[in-house]
């Protein structure tokens, strides 16, 4: 068995401590350079990401805005020339009831989050059903938290007294609710 | 004698280390930046999409017959009119790419909306565009369509019929004429026209609409406008969207029907033929069958002692 010792000698010694240190010194420099990379793409990221943010907040309000001021128009709503020539902002209460009852096939027709109509005068404080309508002050078409917007409309239906058939309208309020 | 330098070219480890680290780190900050230019231009696509979508609410009409607005990009823009007849609705699907340094941004970002129908050519392109919408009554109201038209397109009607002349100059859209219409615009031509001459023929007794070579069908001035905007395939798909919703408001009538015979009401209007024609439709030459039975089911409800609608 050969055994070789091989000297390097003190200035190799010191040659290749310094070595060492300068990639070292490297090593840390790379790291910090990678980070502050990754943190300024972090931050830009954030900035363009929170503008998006906002933005999308600001057109779902918009939308729901405009969308209030138009839905009692829509052929789900409106009352057509079922109570005698054609109105604007006269929403059919018996078209509604329909509507609620089929409102599962309308998921995210409208892009809103809640949809209801409430009666102002006269004052009923019941969520209307099939066994209390039209007896009641609430029609909840979609269920939603977020924030309200509302418009003022027409609640037309027909009604039985004494044997005749009349229209009836009275004062509600269409709410859209959005970013809940 | 030639003496070589045998030394050769030497790196040491660190600088070797610090190329490779250095390439990597500046391919990653590359990388990185141009993704953060594409997302940008991604978000601004689905933001456009989105301020259309809003844009298009006000265009509901109440009682007026039909209206027209001017949308304004900042920069040139395309829109990609799209279509699904899936669900209950189908959707529109509008996809925007703008012109960003002389380039078209590539966007894979849809935006969908179920209750709209938009009539236009595939792709639309400019700064500025017309948007006119008229409501379609199938006998009940059932949408309000809705035309885009880039206001670098003019469109001439070239004898058309007075209550379209009337309509169009009601509307007073800069590039929908009735005279004096420049060479390059596209030419409508309705009935009396030689056809070699016109872009576009519009027959009023078959209600039909040729154009490119094919031709579609309509019922109601609303349809005739779509066909007349729209290239043929959207064209049919919206027509069977249009028909969906139909069929689901005359879901809501019958339900409505019910309703209202717990109030007394007779049940004078027979949806059941109507329904089944409309669920049965299969392209736009079926639209006349499905309009004779609308016809029938208007005259119905026109004296019914309960309307429906």
């Amino acid at each position: 068995m050969i055994v070789l010792y091989v000297d390097y000698g003190k200035k190799m010694v010191t040659k290749n401590k310094k070595a060492q240190m300068k990639m070292q010194q490297m090593i840390f420099m790379l790291i910090a350079l990678t980070l502050f990379f990754v943190l300024v793409g972090l931050f830009l990221i954030m900035v363009v990401f929170s503008g998006a943010k906002e933005s999308a907040a600001l057109l779902e309000e918009r939308d729901a805005l405009l969308l209030v001021s138009k839905l009692a128009n829509s052929p789900e709503f409106s009352c057509g020339g079922a109570f005698g020539g054609v109105k604007i902002n006269c929403v059919d209460s018996d078209k509604i009831m329909a509507l609620k009852s089929n409102i599962n096939r309308y998921s995210n027709f409208w892009g809103v989050d809640g949809i209801k109509i409430k009666k102002i005068y006269p004052e009923e404080s019941s969520v209307c059903t099939f066994e209390n309508y039209p007896y009641c002050g609430e029609i909840i078409l979609l269920t939603g938290s977020g924030t309200g917007v509302s418009n003022f409309v027409a609640l037309c239906r027909k009604e039985n007294i004494e044997e005749q058939i009349h229209d009836k309208c009275e004062l509600a309020r269409i709410i859209v609710y959005y970013g809940g | 004698m030639n003496h070589k330098n045998k030394k050769g070219f030497q790196i040491s480890f660190a600088w070797l280390f610090a190329i490779i680290a250095g390439g990597f780190i500046l391919f990653l900050a590359i990388y990185g930046v141009t993704r953060i230019m594409d997302t940008g231009g991604e978000i601004t696509s689905a933001k456009t999409g989105t301020e259309l979508r809003v844009l298009l609410n006000p265009l509901e009409t109440g009682f007026e017959s039909g209206r027209t607005v001017l949308l304004t990009m900042p920069v040139e823009t395309r829109i990609h009119n799209r279509y699904s007849t899936s669900g209950n609705f189908g959707a529109q699907i509008i996809q925007i790419s703008q012109k960003s340094y002389g380039k078209w941004s590539q966007t894979e970002i849809d935006v969908r909306f179920p209750n709209k129908y938009i009539f236009s050519d595939s792709i639309i392109e400019g700064k500025k565009f017309f948007i006119f919408s008229k409501p379609f009554k199938f006998p009940f109201k059932v949408a309000d369509v809705i035309y885009l038209t880039s206001s670098e397109k003019n469109y001439c009607f070239i004898d058309a019929p007075e209550r379209i002349e009337d309509e169009l100059s009601d509307l007073n859209q800069k590039n929908l004429l009735v005279e004096n219409c420049p060479a390059e615009s596209v030419k409508i031509c309705f009935d009396t026209v030689a056809f070699q001459e016109c872009d576009i023929n519009v027959n009023e007794n078959l209600g039909s609409v040729k154009k490119q070579g094919n031709i579609v069908y309509y019922e109601t001035d609303a349809l005739m406008y779509a066909a007349i905007f729209s290239y043929r395939n959207a064209y049919e798909h919206q027509v069977k969207r249009l028909m969906q919703r139909t069929n689901e408001l005359l879901l809501l009538y019958d339900t409505k029907a019910i309703l209202l015979s717990d109030q007394g009401c007779p049940q004078d209007v027979n949806l059941f033929v109507f329904r089944s024609i409309v669920n049965n439709i299969q392209d736009s030459a079926d639209l006349m069958g499905v309009a004779n039975a609308a016809n029938d089911v208007k005259r119905e409800n026109d004296r019914a002692v309960c309307r429906l609608w």
